[in-house]
C-alpha cells in the first residue's frame, strides 16, 4: 500500500482499517513531509499489527526525484495530501498562501500521483483513493482557493478513473465534509455533520470494497451539495456561505 | 474562519460544564509550544474522570497521542503514547494471552489518566493500583523539557505524579507490566448477601480471591441495609473453561452495543425507578450462590456495553460520590452512609462496594488504603449539595477520604491530600477549587 500524505489521520485511520479487516500488505509506504509524525505511525502499526511499513519524507514544495521511487510497487493508493491554508481575507491576498494551497492540493500533487498511477496501469488492476473535499463542488467565499484546488483535484481523478477504466483500475474520489482532525481543529462545526477520522475511514473502506467511483463522507454530504451545486448562480453569489 | 478553541467541555458525569480553552496536538514541539505559552495547563485524556479534575483554563487533550510505541510480546511490557486508551491496548493484547494488572471499571480511559489517578480495580486487596506495574513515563514539565520518571530516574516526580491528577505536568507516554492471561474470561461466583454483616463476612472470606466487588442496593433499610450481591472473579484457564470455547479461549464474540441515543428527561430517573432497578438486579438472580464462566468485558466493564450511559441521567448530569474509610470502623461507617443515603431516597442504580488492601506508602498520592470503599452515583439537583455534605461529615468522623477522580463537590478537608504538586504553570479546577476553599 503506498500512502500519500502519511499524517493525516483520515489516511492513518484508514491503514488500520484495511489491516483490521485483515488486508495483507507485503509493505506500507507512507509518504509524508513530516518525518517525526509519520514514524511514530510506522511503529505503532508495527507493534500493532506486525505490519511492515517505510516512511519516506517527500516535500511535494521541493523538486521530486522519481528515481528513488522506482521499487515501489503496490495495488493500492491512498492520496490524503491536502493543504487547507488560511482561508481568510487575509489568507485571500497572501500569495505564499494561495500558491501553497494550489501546490499541495493539486499542481505539484498530479505528477506524484501520475507516476504512481502509470505504475497501476501497467500492472492493470488495483484502486486508487484520492481525498478530495465537498469545498471542490462549487466555489464558496469562505474558502474558495482551497475549494477551487480540490475542484480542479476531484476533475483531475474523475478524468484519471476515465482513462484508467478499461486498463481495469479502479479510481475511487473521495469527499469529506467536516472532519474531526488536526486541520479543522477549532472550527465551529456541527458535530451531526462532522466525522471522526475513524468514521470516515469506515465509510471510504466500504466505498473501496465496493468499487464505488464517489463517496461522500458523511453520506448526508450528498444531499448537502446535491442542494448547493443546484441554487441558482444569480442566487449563490448573494448568499454568505 | 479563524479557529477559536474555547468550547464547552465537560467530563463523564456531566457536571460542571465550562467554556474553556481545549486544544491537542500530536507533535511534541507544539506540546511544548502551548505548555510555555499559557498559565495554568491542565492535561485532559478521554474525559473519564467525573468531576473537573482535568479541566482548567487551558486544557490539553491527549487524544492525538494514540500511538503504541512497542509491545514485548515475550515478556509482556507494552509502551504507548498517553491518550491509547486502554480498551486499545485489551485489543491487542488479550489475543496475545495478556491482559492489564489493574483496571477500573471502565476500558475507555487513557493511560495518562490511568497513572494520574493511579486507578485502582477489583483486585486492589491482592494486587495493588495500576502505578505498581508501570515501568516508566516520560512527563513534560512546567520549562517543557521531557524527563523520564521511573523508580530509578526523576523519582520524586514519579511519585508525584502516581495520582497526582495532572498538577506536575503532561504525561506524554508510558510503558508498562501486562499479566498473563490463559483465556479471556472470568470464572466467577456470585453470592447474595441479606445485610451488611454478611457482606462484610464474605470479603474478609473471599480474600484470597483476585477479584472481589459487591453491588449494594442502598436504598434498603433496618435488617436490609446492605442487601448486596459480592461477585468474586479469577481469570480461568483454559482446562476449567466449557468445551465450546475452550478451542479459542482469547477471542470473544462480538456484541450487540446499545447506545444511549440521547439525554433522559429528568423525570425518568427518580426514587422509585431505581428501586424497582434494584430489585429487579437483586432477584434477578434467584439462587442464593451461582458460579459461571463470564467474558472478562461483562465482568470488568459491565457498564461500557452501553455507550454513553451517563445521559441516562439527564443534562444536568450527576455525581460519583465515591468515599473511603478505614477498615477497623468500616461496618459502623457504612451502615451510616448507607442509612443516610436510604433516608434521602436519591440512590444510584449501581452503588459498589470493595474491600481495599494495604496501600503502597511510596505512592503517597493515590487514593486508597486499607478499608472500605463506597462509590455511588447521585443525579444532580437542588437538595444533592446538602446531602454531600450529610456524606461528607460522615467520612470526616471516620478518617475517611474522597476519590479525586469523582469528587466536584466535597469538602477540602476530604480531598486536599496531594503533596509535592504545587505548581503555577499546571492547575486544574478542582485543584483551585478545593485550595480556595481551604483558605
Amino acid at each position: 500500500m503506498i500512502v500519500l500524505g502519511s499524517t493525516s489521520e483520515v489516511a492513518q485511520a484508514f491503514v488500520e482499517k484495511a489491516l483490521q479487516e485483515g488486508e495483507k500488505f507485503e509493505k506500507i509506504y507512507l509518504f509524508t513531509s513530516n518525518k517525526e509524525t509519520a514514524d511514530r505511525f510506522a511503529t505503532h502499526i508495527d507493534v500493532k499489527f506486525l505490519q511492515q511499513s517505510e516512511v519516506i519524507v517527500l516535500d511535494l514544495m521541493k523538486p521530486v526525484d522519481y528515481n528513488q521511487f522506482e521499487y515501489i510497487n503496490s495495488n493500492l493508493l491512498f492520496c490524503a495530501t491536502g493543504y487547507l491554508g488560511e482561508g481568510t481575507e487575509e489568507g485571500l491576498y497572501d500569495h505564499k498562501n494561495t500558491e501553497r494551497i494550489i501546490d499541495i492540493n493539486y499542481s505539484k500533487l498530479v505528477p506524484v500521483m501520475n507516476y504512481f498511477a502509470q505504475k497501476f496501469e501497467s500492472r492493470r488492476s488495483g484502486t486508487i483513493i484520492g481525498l478530495s473535499s465537498v469545498a471542490g463542488d462549487r466555489g464558496r467565499q469562505s474558502n474558495f482557493i482551497y475549494g477551487s484546488a480540490k475542484a480542479a483535484f476531484t476533475a483531475y481523478l474523475s478524468g484519471l478513473r476515465n482513462y484508467l477504466f478499461d486498463k481495469k483500475v479502479h479510481v475511487l474520489t473521495v469527499k469529506p465534509g467536516f472532519m474531526d482532525t488536526k486541520m479543522t481543529e477549532g472550527l465551529p462545526l456541527n458535530p451531526k455533520l462532522t466525522a471522526t477520522p475513524k468514521q470516515a475511514a469506515d465509510y471510504i473502506y466500504k466505498a473501496y470494497k465496493k468499487q464505488k467511483d464517489v463517496a461522500y463522507v458523511l453520506p448526508v454530504w450528498s444531499v448537502i451539495m446535491l442542494i448547493i451545486r443546484n441554487i441558482p448562480e444569480f442566487i449563490f453569489k448573494k448568499l454568505k456561505l | 474562519m479563524k479557529p477559536n478553541f474555547v468550547q464547552k467541555v465537560t467530563n463523564w458525569g456531566n457536571f460542571p460544564i465550562v467554556e474553556k480553552e481545549m486544544k491537542s496536538e500530536d507533535s511534541f514541539k507544539e506540546i511544548r509550544e502551548f505548555v510555555l505559552n499559557h498559565n495554568e495547563v491542565i492535561a485532559r485524556g478521554n474525559g473519564r474522570c467525573y468531576g473537573d479534575s482535568s479541566l482548567g483554563e487551558h486544557i490539553f487533550s491527549t487524544k492525538r497521542l494514540n500511538k503504541f510505541i512497542s509491545f514485548d510480546r515475550l515478556n509482556g511490557i507494552i509502551e504507548c503514547e498517553s491518550g491509547v486508551l486502554l480498551s486499545d491496548i485489551l485489543e491487542i493484547a488479550v489475543p496475545q494471552g495478556y491482559f492489564l494488572y489493574v483496571t477500573p471499571g471502565t476500558k475507555f480511559v487513557s493511560v495518562g489518566g490511568a497513572i494520574a489517578s493511579d486507578v485502582h480495580g477489583k483486585n486492589h486487596h491482592a494486587e495493588g493500583c495500576f502505578s505498581e506495574y508501570v515501568i516508566d513515563f516520560k512527563l513534560m514539565i512546567e520549562n517543557g523539557d521531557i524527563i523520564t520518571c521511573s523508580r530509578e530516574e526523576n523519582t520524586d516526580k514519579f511519585w508525584a505524579t502516581i495520582g497526582g491528577m495532572g498538577l506536575t505536568g503532561i504525561i506524554l507516554s508510558a510503558k508498562f507490566k501486562l499479566k498473563n492471561i490463559e483465556s479471556a474470561y472470568i470464572r466467577q461466583e456470585s453470592i447474595k448477601a441479606d445485610n451488611l454483616d454478611e457482606i462484610f463476612r464474605l470479603f474478609e472470606e473471599s480474600e484470597s480471591w483476585t477479584y472481589t466487588v459487591a453491588w449494594i442496593d442502598c436504598l434498603q433499610k433496618g435488617d436490609h441495609i446492605g442487601r448486596s450481591i459480592l461477585m468474586r472473579g479469577e481469570h480461568a484457564f483454559q482446562h476449567e473453561l466449557p468445551q465450546n470455547i475452550q478451542k479459542n479461549p482469547l477471542r470473544l464474540k462480538k456484541k450487540f452495543e446499545p447506545t444511549v441515543p440521547f439525554y433522559f428527561p429528568g423525570f425518568v430517573l427518580n426514587a422509585l425507578t431505581v428501586k424497582i432497578f434494584n430489585f429487579l438486579y437483586y432477584k434477578k438472580q434467584s439462587k442464593k450462590e451461582v458460579k459461571s464462566f463470564t467474558d472478562y468485558e461483562t465482568f470488568f466493564y459491565p457498564l461500557d456495553f452501553v455507550k454513553d450511559w451517563n445521559k441516562i441521567y439527564g443534562k444536568s448530569g450527576f455525581i460519583q460520590y465515591q468515599m473511603m474509610i478505614p477498615k477497623e470502623t468500616g461496618k459502623e461507617g457504612m451502615k451510616k452512609i448507607l442509612e443516610t443515603i436510604a433516608n434521602s431516597g436519591n440512590g444510584s442504580f449501581l452503588a459498589v462496594l470493595k474491600l481495599y488492601g494495604k496501600e503502597n506508602p511510596q505512592a503517597y498520592n493515590s487514593f486508597p488504603f486499607e478499608g472500605y470503599s463506597l462509590a455511588l452515583d447521585f443525579k444532580v439537583n437542588s437538595q444533592l449539595k446538602k446531602l454531600i455534605e450529610k456524606l461528607d461529615d460522615i467520612v470526616q468522623e471516620y478518617n475517611g477520604k474522597i476519590y479525586l477522580t469523582k469528587d466536584s463537590m466535597s469538602r477540602s478537608s476530604l480531598t486536599n491530600y496531594l503533596k509535592n504538586v504545587q505548581s503555577s504553570k499546571f492547575v486544574s479546577l478542582q485543584h483551585k477549587r478545593i485550595i480556595n476553599n481551604n483558605k
